[in-house]
């Protein structure tokens, strides 16, 4: 069974971070790949509910911090705490992180479903296994995510026959299974068409708004960072260069590097 | 040639050859079910990150590829018992070693399987918190099978044929059965005729089966999902090539 059940009740949810409070805290993150250092000494806080979009050059380490974030990948220095909990420090993960990894939900690219199940088994699968749900209480709460991503229609379909954007809707409707309180989406639009991909970015800020979940997202969607994003992270070769609204981010760029980074975004 | 048939023979010692074919069947079904099942470790350990284990992986899965299996079937039958002192009967020593003989094959389709998943649909298992075990299991080894079913198909009808050699080691299958009759009548045309009848009439079908799936798969493409006929299936006899004018 799973040991961490508790953690995935009602009541859990109801004293979940408030918005304001600090969701992520990462101090002094470091990472390399043989000799090439990925990450220099990065700290980075987000609040909950609050939509960070992080930008920066192809290699600059963005979805390095995101996998270190989400777990997929151990820094090699520097602490980060989660929801008030120490999840990482001493270059391991804490047995606190174990509590609470499960409402860290993260979103890929490409290939984000499982082709050999239908919508409705890839959302319940990892709720039935892992959370010891019901049948009927993983539907019940399957039909709401769908809802949510205005997906309701496709719940017994099959991904081969989604269209992209549809995917990514399912994938995040998916995520939403596990209650998270962060979602982590790196580039999960940059395969769409800018209409299908402003669809997807909507229900992220419509899940910010309703649901108070705080979104990561690496993207290089520049009209939405600037309309929805509540702070703008640029990387530059493994540092964060610039972490400031978007206002200030875009119309106040003082960084050389930011400057140079969305004239050659912009056209 | 003045050979006269006399079909008797077979149908005098029909019960014989059945019971000869049913443990030709029972010991294919049970060393495929087990090949199967082990196959799953020993492609993981393949692949593991420890040198010295997939090392290991590969150095059983190479011996048992690069040497005959009528080898392999002698050594546990009459070498192992001196190596251990249980001596073991004929029908538990052909299980046994067509069992790992079949595993170390089985293991590399599985690992081509394996390795064909995606790393991002796992990682998304991950994400969701499914254990490595839940990972296996639910996503990595039903897309494997998928993916690799004709080569699986086409080692387990290989096993099954091969399982005749067990009649080397007087274990009373359909071969040894069909062998012995025959030396008895001295009708071995009659009777290995038929015995090779009945290794066809199962054999077969799971063939056509196999090149039915095959021919799906190649129509879909079956990469990436995306449908397209392959050039193969188009230059097949048989297949209208469409001309685009
Ligand atoms: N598992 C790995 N092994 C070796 N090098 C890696 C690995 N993961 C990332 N890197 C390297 O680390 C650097 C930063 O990668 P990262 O994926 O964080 O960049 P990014 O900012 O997300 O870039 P992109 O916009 O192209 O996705 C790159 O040079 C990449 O080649
Ligand atoms: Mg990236």
């Amino acid at each position: 069974m799973s040991e961490n059940s508790a953690a995935h009740t009602g009541t859990h949810r109801d004293i979940a971070a408030k918005s304001g409070d600090v969701l992520v805290s990462c101090r002094g993150l470091k990472k390399s790949f043989g000799d090439r250092e990925v990450m220099k000494s990065i700290d980075f806080d987000m609040l909950a509910g609050d939509i960070t979009v992080i930008i920066g050059r192809s290699g600059s380490g963005k979805s390095t911090l995101l996998r270190a974030i989400a777990g997929l990948t151990d820094p090699d220095d520097g602490t980060m705490t989660f929801d008030g909990e120490v999840v990482f420090e001493d270059s391991k993960r804490t047995p606190a992180w174990k509590q609470v990894d499960s409402h860290v939900g993260m979103i890929f690219q490409s290939y984000t479903l499982w082709p050999h199940m239908d919508v409705l088994k890839n959302l319940t699968l990892a709720p039935r296994k892992r959370l010891g749900m019901s049948e009927s209480a993983a539907l019940e709460r399957a039909e709401k995510a769908l809802a949510e991503v205005g997906m309701s229609d496709h719940i017994h379909s099959r991904p081969s026959e989604l269209s992209g954007g549809e995917r990514q809707r399912v994938a995040i409707a998916r995520a939403l299974m596990m209650r998270p309180k962060l979602l982590l989406c790196d580039e999960i639009t940059s395969a769409l068409d800018p209409p299908v991909a402003a669809e997807v970015l909507d229900v992220l800020r419509r899940l910010k708004e309703e649901e108070g979940i705080a979104v990561a997202l690496v993207t290089h969607d520049m009209a939405f960072a600037s309309k929805a994003a509540d702070r703008v992270v640029f990387f530059h070769e493994g540092e964060i260069a610039v972490n400031a609204t978007p206002d200030d981010a875009f119309n106040k760029a003082e960084d050389p590097e930011l400057k140079k980074f969305i004239d050659a975004v912009r056209f | 040639m003045n050979y006269t048939f006399d079909w008797s023979v077979v149908t005098n010692n029909f019960p014989r050859l059945l019971d000869g074919l049913l443990l030709t069947v029972e010991i294919s079904v049970i060393v495929i079910i087990l090949s199967m099942i082990f196959a799953i470790p020993v492609a993981l350990l393949r692949m593991s990150k420890i040198e010295v284990v997939r090392w290991l992986a590969q150095l059983y899965i190479e011996i048992f590829r690069c040497t005959p299996l009528l080898v392999q079937l002698f050594w546990v039958y009459y070498a192992l018992p001196t190596l251990t002192g249980i001596t073991i009967p004929g029908t538990i020593s052909a299980v046994i070693a067509l069992t790992l003989n079949l595993t170390a094959f089985m293991a590399e389709a599985y690992r081509s399987g394996f390795q064909a998943v995606p790393p991002e649909q796992v990682e998304a298992g991950k994400m969701l918190r499914l254990t490595r075990f839940q990972q296996i299991r639910h996503i990595i080894v039903p897309q494997a099978l998928k993916q690799q079913l004709p080569v699986i198909m086409s080692l387990d009808i290989s096993l099954f044929k091969d399982t005749a050699l067990v009649s080397t080691i007087a274990v009373a299958d359909l071969m040894f059965t069909a062998n012995k009759i025959s030396t008895e009548s001295y009708r071995a045309l009659e009777i290995l005729s038929v015995a090779a009848l009945m290794y066809f009439l199962i054999a077969f079908p799971a063939s056509l089966i196999l090149s039915k799936i095959e021919r799906n798969m190649m129509e879909t493409g079956n990469v990436r999902g995306i449908r397209r006929k392959s050039l193969a299936a188009q230059m097949a006899p048989g297949t209208k090539v469409e001309v685009k004018p």
